[in-house]
Order: structure tokens, then sequence, then C-alpha cells
């Protein structure tokens, strides 16, 4: 029996991929594919459609983790209240904190929103700084590098294999980008309220301006004193614009976008949040495409 | 920066002749070459951070640190000096039941609660929670647990609240409800299976969840085993979880104990264990969860058979608030009686709660419960109780599991 299942393993091994990737988030596992092509099986631990603070540690995803030689983690405290207990109980040497197949992605990204100073007085503030960094596509490079660099580091056989990927993804992703450039410049209308931060970096890359957020604090739900401030605050401004995720309540944003005379669009903060952002290329299109007027 | 150059170029172009181009490209190269130069420097110069921390100082390595209060306020249709001296029959004595929270009627502090965890060395996981109630200081759980071993292994070594079912190892603080449920009080008091010892846990290389541990612990718990003269308690459970789409989890155990009772003789207590969980949004889910638990404890020639459930639905209906029901029942009592004059048949109770939460670190949570598995001063009583809780974890606290 024992025997079988060796040889099983073995032979699935030479078929199919040789490195099982787990990535805590859907943008983060599509990069992966794109590096580690065939080689690499990508297992995507969130569900694109939940709120990527609040992932339930279904037990499910210990299975993953158990067999993972590498996993890719967001970070900058975004999976803080879910991912730790899962990989105590994983019980897998290779993607502890500090091993070879523990990847924190946020360590190679240049952070925004850093606060100065950090209190749970001003509700869920991630003291790292913005976490929800892949909403910029020129952040994907760099994901894509990092990436590259670690899965030639695990399986250094296949070293060419994952920089020939690099160098063909990098190529393509700079022709997509001034094709998305060139579709932003057509943007005129710049100012916008958000419901959480979650779009920052999008935004600070294509000069937008934010004017608030419809939660009070980071985390922290609506309250009446604080939408009638808003709506207060569209008015004045002008602003059209308000971007609503895809997980919390709308009624908010619904509401305000009534009597502000403003709409309100459902953006996806993920690859596969809504159903037109499929592929990378897909989730910043949809992004672009809906927040362009 | 770049329209401004090219829009330059057009213009020189158009008013000077084709030579002057070739010493302009020039120019804009040499220019381009300068701005790199300048770009490496400054990505130099922002690399050569210095180090500005006091010599010796080791705050970066200090645990995460949390700090855990819990407290309520009570209203009880029974006295207090009745109360603390309840009975239920076959499994407490009048006058043996431990108390530890939520006792008085009027206003209870349960305790203050210090957790700490933080990473040894790259092999192993230390975690401790000091339990401080106004009656002493207990040292609730303190263990360490390898983080480096191969094949899915586990091993952990302290003393810690056993894996054996699914709520034994939770802390009173993350239950769904105050009160523990009654088989669970019944079978091992307020501390559930906790002891020192030492437990192995494997999980399997398989897409489906599998876990299966092994426990060796002092047995120190006399309400089912107590033989001291050496660790006398063994336990053994496996664990499996399935998902149905993205949506619907289902975790289900099955347990056993066995260990040797202050008689000398063994108690056996098996357990099974399910739960499912719908999760309707990302703060929004239903959850079902139960339990059975039957013990066998053998005294001198007899052996007393008794077994318990409970089984409660939580409706977490968003980030602030949530409801649940719970029905606890003692469905099988095998034991010696004779000291109760009174009907010790259908000992259930029923709890009911409504929660709130303004924020996931602090926790109001309105608790009804009508108590029908007591006898209070040799007669049978329905305790009604409404309770106000209030618990709080500040700091670093980590996440809580499945």
């Amino acid at each position: 029996m024992k025997k079988i299942l060796l040889l099983t393993i073995l032979l699935s091994n030479m078929l199919f991929a040789s490195l099982n990737v787990n990535t805590t988030y859907q943008t983060l596992g599509e990069v992966a594919k794109k590096i580690g092509g065939e080689l690499v099986k990508v297992n995507v631990l969130a569900s694109a459609k939940y709120d990527p603070h609040f992932i339930v540690p279904k037990p499910s995803l210990l299975s993953k983790l158990r067999r993972a030689d590498l996993l890719i983690i967001n970070g900058a405290g975004l999976e803080i209240g879910w991912l730790p207990p899962l990989i105590r109980s994983a019980n897998n040497a290779k993607i502890q904190v500090g091993a070879q197949g523990f990847l924190d992605m946020s360590h190679f990204i240049p952070m925004i929103d850093v606060p100065t100073s950090v209190s749970r007085g001003f509700g869920d503030v991630h003291a790292q700084g913005n976490p929800h960094y892949s909403t910029d596509p020129y952040m994907i490079p760099i994901m894509a590098k990092v990436i590259e660099a670690k899965l030639s580091a695990l399986d250094i056989s296949n070293e060419a294999y994952y920089k020939a990927n690099l160098e063909n993804f990098l190529k393509e992703w700079d022709a997509y980008l001034q094709k998305l450039n060139t579709k932003m410049l057509s943007c005129k209308d710049k100012k916008l309220i958000e419901y959480h931060e979650l779009f920052n970096y999008f935004l600070s890359r294509y000069e937008y301006k934010s004017y608030g957020n419809i939660e009070p604090l980071p985390g922290i739900a609506p309250s009446s004193k604080h939408t009638l401030e808003l709506i207060h605050t569209l008015k004045s401004n002008k602003i059209k614009i308000i971007l609503q995720d895809v997980y919390h309540e709308k009624k908010s944003a619904l509401f305000i976008a009534k009597k502000a005379d403003a709409s309100a669009i459902i953006l996806p903060h993920e690859v596969g949040a809504v159903k037109e952002a499929d592929t990378l290329e897909n989730f910043y299109n949809t992004i672009a495409k809906r927040i362009c007027r | 920066m770049k329209k401004f150059i090219s829009l330059s170029l057009l213009t020189f172009t158009s008013l000077f002749a084709d030579a002057e181009l070739e010493s302009i490209k020039e120019q804009l190269e040499q220019q381009q070459y300068n701005t790199q130069q300048l770009e490496s420097k400054i990505a130099r110069l922002e690399q050569k951070s210095t180090n500005t921390s006091a010599s010796f100082s080791q705050n970066a390595y200090l645990p995460d640190i949390a700090m855990i209060l819990n407290m309520s306020a009570l209203s009880r249709n029974v006295k207090n000096s009745d109360y603390e001296n309840y009975a239920i029959p076959g499994f407490i004595d009048a006058g043996d039941a431990e108390l530890p929270f939520n006792k008085e009627r009027g206003f209870n502090f349960n305790y203050a609660e210090v957790a700490m965890r933080s990473t040894v060395d790259p092999y192993f996981d230390a975690f401790a929670i000091f339990h401080i109630a106004p009656d002493g200081l207990e040292i609730e759980e303190a263990y360490v647990q390898t983080r480096a071993l191969p094949f899915g292994l586990l091993i952990k070594a302290g003393k810690m609240k056993s894996n054996f079912g699914r709520i034994n190892s939770k802390h009173q603080h993350s239950w769904q409800f105050d009160s523990q449920p009654i088989i669970y009080e019944s079978l091992f008091g307020p501390d559930s299976i906790s002891d020192a010892g030492i437990q192995l846990q494997w999980v399997a290389p398989t897409d489906t969840y599998l876990m299966a541990g092994v426990e060796a612990l002092q047995g120190t718990n006399d309400k089912s085993f107590g033989d001291l003269e050496k660790n006398n308690l063994y336990i053994t459970y496996i664990k499996s979880s399935i998902d149905i789409g993205d949506d619907l989890s289902i975790l289900g155990g099955v347990s056993l104990a066995h260990g040797k009772n202050t008689t000398q003789n063994s108690t056996d207590v098996y357990g099974l264990d399910l739960t499912l969980r719908e999760q309707l949004g990302s703060y929004s889910s239903l959850i079902w969860q139960s339990e059975f638990l039957q013990r066998n404890k053998d005294i001198s020639t007899t052996t007393d058979k008794q077994a318990g459930l409970y089984s409660e639905l939580i409706y977490q209906y968003n980030n602030n608030y949530s409801a649940g029901f719970r029905y606890d029942r003692i469905t099988k009592n095998e034991a010696d009686l004779s000291n109760y004059a009174v009907d010790t048949n259908n000992l259930l109770r029923y709890t009911a709660k409504l929660e709130y939460k303004p924020f996931p670190m602090s926790r109001l949570r309105l608790e009804y419960t009508n108590d029908k598995t007591k006898v209070i001063a040799g007669e049978r009583k329905d305790i009604n109780e409404v309770m106000l809780t209030l618990n709080i974890a500040a700091g670093a606290h980590g996440a809580h599991d499945y």
C-alpha cells in the first residue's frame, strides 16, 4: 500500500507540476501562474468574493497548506486575522515564517498610507501601511520579479524556464500598461470617495483624489452622522463617483449616491472579484472601464 | 518631462536644419545618462539606512502580548448561597461544583488574562496564557510546539487544553456562549481536559483535510480521571473536513480518552462532534455545532454509563450582530442516584444569546438560560438567568482558529 502510494506520488510528480505554490489571494496567484507556467501548481486560499481581511480559516485550507512548497502572502497585516493559526496547524515546515518557502510580498512593495502613529482607537489601521497594493497595475512587475527569484531559488534546475517566462511576461505587461495608460488619459473626472481605502494605490497611480470613506474609521460600520457629512462633502465638491467593493453592504453607497446625485460603482479589488475581472489584464481593464468618465 | 522634451525637439527640428538634430540628440542622450546616474545615486543613498536602535535593545523580540478581560452583570431566580451548592444528579454532588465564571447575582469580574505568543527559534513556538481570577492566578496553558518537523508532524509539550472533541481546546472567551456545555461541565469541570503532557499530531498529505492525534497527559482531572500514582490519561482523535462549494464547510471528529479514575479503575470517554458552517457573505454566516460525549467509568464492581450532548445554532448577521441558541441534554445517566429523592430524568437546558460587537476586539453579549439540570437544596429547580457579559481582547491578540 505504502509503495503504491509512494509510486503514485512519484509518478504524478514527474508528469505534472514540480512545485506546489499557495497564494493567499487571487492576483498573486495569477502572477505566480505566469511565471511558474506548467511547472507550478497554484492554489489560491481566499475566495475573491470575500473581504480579504476576514477569510474563514476553514480546515480545508490546512490540507492545501500542508502540501505547499511555497506560500506567498500579501502581507502588511492583511492576513493577520486568519492565516497565522492555519500556518501553525498545517504542520508544514517549508512554509513557516522565516523558512525558504515563505514569501511576504509586501516586503518588496513601496507602501503608501503608512501611519505615523498606530492605535486601535483609529480603527483597524495597518501599522505597515495600506496593504491593498495589488490594485496598482505597476505592482505586477515587482511581484513577477520577486516570484521569479523565489521559484528559481527553490527549483534551481528550472531557473532558465522561469527567467524566460518572466521576460516574456514583463514585455507583455509593459505593452499592456501603455494601453491602459492611454485609456486612463481619457478619464476626466478625478474626484471620488471610497467605502474602505481599498483602491488608494490605483487612485494615486492615476492621480485621482479621494475625499473620504464611507466607513468612518477602517473596519468600523458607517454611522449616520458621518454619512451626512459625506453627502455634504460630495455636494460641495461636486463629486460624482463613489467606489464600492463587492463584499461590503451597498445600502450606504446607494443612499449617498441618491442624496448627492452621484453614482456608486462596484470595483473588483482582486482578480476574480467580479465576473469580467477573470484575468490580470481584465482585472485592471474592469477597474479602468468602470471608474473612467 | 518627456513630453516637454519631445515638444521642444519638434520645435527645434522645424526651426533649424537637420544638422542641428544630431547635436540635440547627443545632448538629450547625455541628459538621459545624467538622470540615470542621479537616480542610481539616490537609490544607493536610500539603501544606506543607518542603525539607530539602542545598542542592546531587544524590543523587536518581545512576544505578542494580549490582555483579555471578562465581566458580567447577572440576574437569577436562585439565591447565591443556594446556587453555589447546586448538584447535577449523577455528575456533581452538592457543594462540589466549581464556579469560576458568573457565579454571583449582581456583578461578576471573572478574569483578566495575559496571553503571550512568541517564536522561540526556527524550531519552536511558545504560547502561554495566565488566567488571573479574583481567587488567584492559574497557568491556563503554557506549551511549546514544534515548527520544523517533517512528514506533517507536530509535537506540543507543556500544560495544554486537549484537542479532544470540538470545544475542549477553546478558551472561555472564544466560546459561543459564556456557560460551558452541560456535558463538559459534568464530565470534566470548568477547565475541561487540560493537563500537563505531550501531544503528537499528524496532518495527512491529502486533498481532504485529515488530522490524527495522540496525547499522553497527567490525568489530574478527578471528575473523570485523577489516579495520581502516575500519568494515567491517553487521548486519541481523528478529524476530517470537507467543503461543499465556496460557502459550506463541514468538520467532524471522533475522540477517545482513556484514563484511570480516583478508584484506580478505568474511565473511557467517547466523543463525536460535527460542525457545519455556511458562509452567507463576508461577515454573515450560519454555524451549527454539536457534540455528543459518553463516559464509561468503572467503580469497583460497577460501571457508570453516562452521556450527553449539546447542539448550538449561531446566526452571524453582520460584523456587529449575532444571535444563537443552544440545547443541552443529559441523554444517559446510569449511575448511583440513590442520594436523590427527586426525579432525575430530563436533565436539560436551553440557552439563547444576542451579541453585539462594536469592533472585533470587544463584545457585549446578552444571554438567557433556562436550566433544568440542577438540584438545589434537595429540590429540582428551574433556574432562570439573564446575563450581560462584556469581553475585550486588547493588544496583540492572535486570530482564533476555525
